[in-house]
């Protein structure tokens, strides 16, 4: 009774209160969305306006030092503001030094967001960065794709999501340029990354990383990219072909981990063309006998005699496998012709709205 | 007459913050400059003032006669946390020039030990409404003396040579430390009970 | 594991929240004139950090940013009205000694800032082991503070006499003035100890 009581008073007080905030809120506070650019462009968010400049950061994963909770009290959350910042405030002016205050430097927690505002923070802040890796092993896992395996040496760890990429940094004769590859190591592996890469005739990305050896220093930065598993019950339905099986052997290793088990149904489609094209095979059905939740198909294009499994593209054998009911999440990374049919066949047999379905575009 | 003395002693004698050590967060590092401290100041009057006399009928009404006292510290703190927030938006909305002098410090406000501290000292010692309201007005001056005071010697201290270890919140507290002695004085002029 | 070491090594010394970040002061300075109140207030703010750090390390990606302040009071305060229910119940002659001092554990800005800035961005298990660090850290100058005090203006450690009936206990120091130059001059030490790096 007692209990039921400090419930009904408590929900009576916190209701009132938030009534009035929300009222308040709308009543009082008249901003739109602003723009958030950080290092001329490097990053660029969208945060509600009218919230602090450090509301803004961490709401995006920038996590800048602060200690007092935005309090204004211990002066850690500095940051240089460029434009936008409107004026010093006075609960900042005693934690900044002359020097700061020329320089444009800003507390993040005082600083409103009320129209578009341009900051610089110092890269080991955010999320994307630049790394630098020595090659520990290379593997031809078929006849044109290399699994390749770097060690992180500055910075020494990466914080990625399953699904996204990396841009490589390759050297050519007129200077670097940018390409991207999928990580397909699980998220929990933060110290080494590996990555899947086929040979693509004259390609200069592809052939610079085949032609890499153990102890080779790289760099690339990273992570980028949405291709990520959404937080949602539905089943997970993964379509991959060729060298698109990376970012799955990242995303389902990463599902089923030593340190975290989904327990959404996941199914893997993968196709090839000839037996050597089969890579992971034996890891994939290992993960499978282990999981009941876990569905692998192979399907092979170009059969041997004595092949087995399913034969023509996967996009063909789906329907034999999964049933209209349940609610699908579609993920997909092959050659675009396969893309565009599994869009077709999941948008019209199965009811998959067109928002659950996302797709790795740079196969 | 008992009124009268209860601010009195809530100003001078019973000072919340040299008496009772609360809110000294923000009285460390905002008291670097007079003009910091006079809008720090008049926003935690504001605050404590209106917070208990929304936290007094909270308690004495809904509360106490379901014997639910131990809830206390939750009601306050979210009435304080909800209050501070509907204070600023309202400030920044209708006076923006008091906004940029005194509301800016509005949110720094939130977890200023001071005004919870009011709040369950208004309750421990059973005051009235009224007593309640003058005392909390009284801890707000207090305060917002002190702070002007601490502010002001340390204007002064400026470009004195203090050694460097000792130097911002170590001279600070040895400052305040005086002002407490200084404080001490005022003991026997009136009681707050 | 290096790294939980680091996490906690930080807390305790190098972030340490009151000589370091200057901040909780009003209970460092309010509860410290004896020994025995630092050491429970300094287990107190341990379980209220810790447990908080875990809920928020939880929950922190699902509350809204407009609500995210109270509802980070909401939890503290839930688990300061244990630890108060609990001293009452068991300790009730500390809980008289601590007064409403307690209930400010919820104001201390150590914990809000820790949940803001460190255990809404990292995982369930680092962020107890922050917490832990900088409780430990806080605790530690609680300490500090109090044995001094305690021993300067009773003559006494836990109650227990020290420093013989010759002793004439410095009275100022159990009140206001001896928490402000006692704290100060340890900050002073500290500092002296090692330096603050110019920002």
């Amino acid at each position: 009774m007692s209990l039921l009581n400090s419930i009904i008073v408590l929900d009576i007080i916190a209701g009132v209160l938030a009534v009035v905030l929300v009222l308040a809120n709308r009543t009082l506070v008249q901003y739109d969305d602003v723009t958030l650019d950080v290092n001329d462009g490097e990053e660029e968010f969208t945060v509600e306006g009218g919230s602090t400049l450090l509301e803004g950061l961490i709401e995006n994963e920038v996590y800048i030092p602060s200690a007092c909770g935005g309090q204004g009290s211990c002066g850690y959350c500095t940051v240089n503001v460029k434009e936008g910042g409107g004026p010093v405030l006075p609960t900042e002016e005693p934690m900044l030094s002359r020097e700061q205050l020329m320089e444009g430097t800003r507390l993040a927690c005082q600083v409103k967001v009320r129209n578009d505002i341009e900051v610089e923070i110092e890269d080991k802040y955010l999320r994307i960065q630049k790394y630098r890796a020595e090659v520990i092993k290379t593997v031809d896992v078929t006849p044109s794709i290399v699994e390749i395996t770097f060690d992180l040496k500055e910075p020494e760890t990466i914080d990625f999501k399953a699904g996204q990429y990396v841009q490589m940094q390759v050297p050519t004769d007129s200077g670097t340029i940018d390409r991207a590859y999928s990580i397909a190591s699980e998220e929990s592996m933060t110290d080494k990354l590996t990555l899947n890469v086929q040979l693509v005739e004259g390609g200069v990305g592809s052939t610079y990383i085949h032609s890499l050896e153990v102890g080779d220093e790289v760099e690339f930065t990273g992570p980028y990219g949405d291709f990520v598993i959404q937080d949602s019950d539905k089943d997970i339905i993964g379509l991959a072909a060729g060298v698109g099986l990376a970012p799955f052997r990242s995303i389902v290793f990463s599902l089923f981990s030593e340190e975290y088990t989904t327990d959404r149904e996941v199914w893997l489609f993968f196709g090839a063309r000839y037996k050597d094209d089969m890579y992971y095979k034996e890891k994939f059905e290992r993960l499978e006998e282990e999981h009941d939740n876990f569905h692998y198909v192979p399907v092979r294009s170009v059969p041997d005699p004595d092949w087995e499994g399913e034969v023509g593209h996967n996009t063909d054998i789906v329907g034999d496998y999964l049933g209209e009911e349940s609610e699908k999440e579609v993920y997909l990374c092959g050659p675009p012709p396969m893309m565009q049919q599994a869009i077709d066949i999941f948008t019209e047999e199965f009811d998959v709205l067109e928002e659950d379905i996302l797709f790795d575009d740079f196969y | 007459m008992k009124l009268l003395s209860i601010l009195i002693a809530a100003i001078f004698a019973h000072n919340i913050a040299l008496r009772y050590f609360l809110g000294w967060c923000p009285l460390v590092s905002q008291s670097k400059k007079l003009s910091s401290a006079w809008g720090m100041g008049v926003a935690v009057t504001l605050v404590m003032t209106v917070t208990s006399v929304l936290n007094w009928p909270i308690y004495h009404y809904l509360l106490v006669p379901f014997g639910l006292e131990y809830l206390q510290y939750i009601a306050f703190i979210i009435v304080i946390a909800s209050s501070v927030q509907v204070l600023e938006m309202a400030i920044e909305r209708f006076f923006p020039s008091l906004y940029t002098t005194m509301g800016v410090f509005l949110p720094l406000i939130t977890v200023n030990c001071a005004i919870l501290g009011v709040s369950l000292f208004m309750i421990l010692r059973d005051y009235t409404f009224l007593t309640g309201l003058v005392y909390a007005l009284g801890s707000g001056i207090g305060w917002t003396v002190a702070i002007i005071s601490l502010a002001s010697i340390r204007e002064k201290l400026r470009f004195a040579k203090v050694p460097k270890p000792l130097q911002g919140p170590g001279i600070t507290m040895l400052i305040a430390g005086i002002m407490a002695f200084a404080f001490l004085g005022f003991s026997g002029m009136v009681g707050i009970e | 594991m290096n790294n939980t070491t680091e996490i906690f090594v930080n807390g305790l010394w190098r972030d340490n929240p009151v000589f370091r970040q200057i901040l909780g002061l009003c209970i460092t300075l309010a509860i410290t004139n004896r020994v025995v109140n630092g050491v429970t207030m300094g287990v107190a703010v341990f379980f209220v950090l810790v447990a908080s750090s875990f809920i928020v390390s939880v929950i922190g990606e699902y509350v809204p940013r407009r609500v995210r302040i109270p509802v980070y009071m909401l939890i503290i305060a839930t688990f300061v009205t244990l630890v108060y229910m609990f001293l009452r119940a068991y300790f009730t002659g500390l809980s008289q000694a601590l007064g409403a001092y307690v209930g400010l554990i919820i104001t201390n800005c150590i914990i809000l800032g820790r949940l803001e800035s460190f255990s809404s961005e990292n995982g369930p298990w680092e962020s107890v082991v922050d917490a832990a660090g900088i409780s430990a850290g806080f605790a530690a100058a609680l300490i500090a503070m109090s044995v001094v005090r305690e021993l300067l203006g009773f003559g006494t450690l836990f109650g227990i006499n020290v420093l013989g009936s010759g002793w004439t206990p410095w009275v100022s120091m159990i009140l206001a003035p001896g928490g402000f130059l006692v704290l100060g001059l340890l900050v002073w030490i500290e500092r002296s100890i090692s330096p603050v790096e110019e920002g």
